[in-house]
C-alpha cells in the first residue's frame, strides 16, 4: 500500500513536469530538451533554503518556482531567438550547463555527494512525513497546475500560442509580440518545473546531480510526446504510464544492472516508434510538420 | 604549462575534428542533426575493444574492422529509421528526436552487453613521453594525432576527387537537381552515412587508446562534434576540421583557469555565443533560413 502511494506521489510530480513542458513544446511548438534544468534548480533552491536557512518548505516552494522562472528568463532570452532544431540544441546546452554548475559548485551544492536530510512540509505543526499526507499535497498542487495551465491555453492567450506554433510570421503580422509570448511561456513552464523540483526534493529528502541529467530531460519530453502534444489529459496519461512502466520491469525480477539499461532502451525505442508512427502522441492535437 | 595545454588541446581537437567531420559529411546530405552519430562512435570503439582485446587481433586489423562495423551501424540506422521518415517528409525536429531515441537505445544496448564498468584498450604500461619544449607528448598521442590528420585528408580528398564525392556534394547543394541529372539521392545518402560513420568509429577506437571506454562516451563526443561543426560552419569539411581543433584548444585553455569539470559547459557557452553572433560559423556562408 505504502508502495502504491509512493508511486502515486511520483506520478503527481512528473505530471506537473510534463504539463509544464507541454505548454512549451505542445502548445507553443518550442522544442526544449533541457527541462530537467528547471526541475533541478527548483529542487536545489528549495533544499538549500530549508537546510541552510531553516526556511519553511512552503516559502521554498514558491521561491523554487520563482528561481526556476528567472532561470527560464536567463536561458530563454538568448536561445528563443533560435528556431527549430537549433533551439532544441541550445536547450540541451542549457541543461548541461546547469547540471555542471550543480555538480561542480561543491561549496554550495556539495556536488556529487548530494544533499541529504531535506525536511518535509508541515501544516500547522503537523509534519507531512507519511506518504499519504504528502500525496494529498502533491495532488492538490497538481490540480492547481492543471487549472492554471488549462486557463492559459483555452482562452485567447492559448490561441496566440497556437498561432505562434502554426505560423509565427502570420501572428507577428497580426501585431502579436511573438518573442514576448514565447518568453512568457518559457518562464511559466520553468516556474512549474521548479515547483515540481521542490516537491521532489522535500519528498525524497535527498537530491544529487545524477537525477537531473539529459536523460531526465529526454524522459520528460517522451512523456509529453507519448501522452500527446497540446493535450492536458495526454500529459497526465504520459506521465503516469512512464512512471509506472519501469516499476513493472522491477516485478519481472530483473537485476538492476539489467533493468536500468533495458528501461532506457525501451524509452529510446518508444521515442523512435512514436516519431515514425504517431508523432502527435496518444491524445495529441498537433504534430510537427 | 601553456605548451602542454596546447598539446592536449591538439589531441582532443583531432578527435573532435574526426567526429565533426563524420557528422558534417552526413549533415551535408540529410540536413538534420544526426545525434545518434555519438552512439555509432561508441559502438565502433567497443567493437574495436572486442576485436583487439577479447579476440586478440592485431591492432591495425581491429581498427579497420571497427571502421567497417561502424559504417554498417550507420547504414542500418539510416535504413531502418531515417529513410522511412524521409519518405514521409518528416521535419528536422522529428528526425532529431528520433535520432535521440536511437542514441539512447544504442548507448544502453552497449551498457547491457559490456556492463557499465570502465574498459581500456591500452595494452602494457604507459610509455614515457617525448619532451618537446616544455610539453610532454606520448607515442600514443602522436599516433592519435597522425592517424586523425591522415583520415581527415583522406576524407577531404575523397569528397573533392572521386565521383561519389562529387555526387555527395551535388546532393548537398540541391537534391532535386542532382536526381534530375541521374544521381540517386538515396544511394548517395547511404554512402555518406557509411563514410561518416566509419570515421566516427575510427575516432572512437583512437580515443580509446588514450582514455577509457564507457557506454556514455558517445554523448560528450557528439556534443563536441556538433559544436565543432557549428563553430566551423555547419556542413563545411574544412570548417569541421578547424572547428574541432579550435574547440579542443579552447576547452583545454579554458580549464587552465577554471576546473576540468566545466569542460562541457565551456564548449556549450562557446556554442551559444556562436549561434547568436555568427550562426554561419567561422568558415560558412550565411543562410538565414536555417538559424534565425
Amino acid at each position: 500500500m505504502e508502495y502504491i502511494l509512493h508511486i502515486l506521489v511520483i506520478c503527481g510530480i512528473y505530471s506537473i513536469l510534463t504539463l509544464s513542458l507541454n505548454l512549451i513544446v505542445g502548445y507553443t511548438g518550442l522544442v526544449s530538451i533541457g527541462h530537467a534544468a528547471f526541475f533541478c534548480i527548483g529542487a536545489y533552491i528549495s533544499a538549500l533554503l530549508s537546510l541552510n536557512l531553516g526556511m519553511s518548505p512552503w516559502i521554498g516552494l514558491i521561491l523554487a518556482g520563482c528561481g526556476a522562472g528567472v532561470l527560464g528568463l536567463v536561458i530563454g532570452t538568448p536561445s528563443l531567438r533560435l528556431k527549430g532544431d537549433y533551439l532544441a540544441l541550445a536547450t540541451v546546452g542549457a541543461g548541461i550547463i546547469v547540471y555542471q554548475i550543480v555538480k561542480n559548485w561543491v561549496s554550495v551544492t556539495r556536488g556529487p555527494m548530494g544533499l541529504p536530510g531535506i525536511p518535509s512540509f508541515s501544516v500547522f505543526g503537523y509534519i507531512l512525513d507519511a506518504t499519504w499526507s504528502y500525496l494529498i499535497l502533491v495532488i492538490s498542487i497538481t490540480a492547481i497546475s492543471v487549472f492554471v495551465i488549462r486557463r492559459l491555453v483555452i482562452g485567447s492567450y492559448g490561441r496566440v500560442l497556437k498561432s505562434i506554433r502554426e505560423d509565427e510570421t502570420a501572428s507577428q503580422m497580426l501585431g502579436k509580440n511573438t518573442v514576448g509570448y514565447k518568453l512568457q511561456v518559457f518562464v511559466v513552464g520553468a516556474f512549474f518545473a521548479g515547483i515540481a523540483g521542490s516537491l521532489y526534493a522535500h519528498y525524497i529528502t535527498f537530491i544529487d546531480p545524477s537525477s537531473f541529467t539529459l536523460l531526465e530531460s529526454v524522459t520528460i519530453l517522451l512523456m509529453v510526446i507519448l501522452g500527446g502534444m497540446a493535450s492536458i489529459r495526454g500529459s497526465l496519461v504520459g506521465a503516469v504510464v512512464l512512471v509506472i512502466f519501469p516499476e513493472l520491469l522491477r516485478f519481472l525480477g530483473m537485476p538492476s544492472s539489467v533493468a536500468a539499461p533495458v528501461r532506457q532502451m525501451i524509452y529510446g525505442l518508444l521515442l523512435v516508434i512514436l516519431m515514425m508512427k504517431r508523432p502527435q502522441g496518444l491524445f495529441g492535437k498537433f504534430r510537427f510538420t | 604549462m601553456l605548451q602542454q595545454l596546447l598539446v592536449n588541446g591538439l589531441i582532443a581537437g583531432g578527435i573532435y575534428a574526426l567526429v565533426a567531420l563524420g557528422f558534417s559529411v552526413i549533415y551535408r546530405t540529410v540536413k538534420f542533426f544526426h545525434f545518434a552519430h555519438g552512439a555509432v562512435y561508441a559502438a565502433g570503439a567497443y567493437f574495436g575493444y572486442t576485436l583487439a582485446i577479447q579476440l586478440k587481433l592485431h591492432f591495425v586489423l581491429a581498427f579497420l574492422l571497427a571502421m567497417v562495423f561502424a559504417a554498417l551501424v550507420g547504414i542500418l540506422i539510416d535504413r531502418i529509421v531515417y529513410r522511412p521518415l524521409r519518405k514521409k517528409n518528416a521535419s528536422n525536429l522529428i528526425l532529431l528526436l528520433a535520432s535521440f531515441g536511437i542514441f539512447v537505445f544504442v548507448q544502453n544496448l552497449i551498457q547491457l552487453i559490456y556492463g557499465a564498468q570502465i574498459l581500456s584498450l591500452r595494452t602494457g604500461p604507459v610509455k614515457e613521453g617525448y619532451h618537446i619544449f616544455s610539453a610532454v607528448i606520448t607515442p600514443t598521442q602522436i599516433l592519435i594525432l597522425t592517424v586523425s590528420v591522415l583520415l581527415m585528408f583522406l576524407l577531404w580528398a575523397f569528397i573533392k576527387k572521386t565521383k561519389l564525392g562529387k555526387a555527395m556534394r551535388a546532393v548537398s547543394d540541391d537534391a532535386v537537381a542532382a536526381s534530375v541529372v541521374g544521381i540517386n539521392p538515396e544511394k548517395t545518402i547511404m554512402a555518406s552515412f557509411a563514410l561518416g560513420s566509419a570515421w566516427a568509429g575510427a575516432a572512437g577506437v583512437l580515443i580509446a587508446l588514450e582514455t577509457n571506454l564507457e557506454p556514455t562516451m558517445g554523448f560528450a563526443a557528439i556534443l563536441k562534434g556538433i559544436i565543432a561543426s557549428i563553430i566551423g560552419g555547419i556542413g563545411s569539411i574544412p570548417g569541421a576540421m578547424f572547428g574541432g581543433f579550435f574547440l579542443g584548444i579552447a576547452e583545454n585553455l579554458g580549464i587552465a583557469w577554471i576546473s576540468s569539470g566545466w569542460k562541457d559547459a565551456i564548449a556549450f557557452a562557446i556554442l551559444i555565443v556562436f549561434l547568436l553572433i555568427r550562426p554561419q560559423g567561422i568558415i560558412g556562408v550565411k543562410n538565414k533560413e536555417e538559424t534565425v
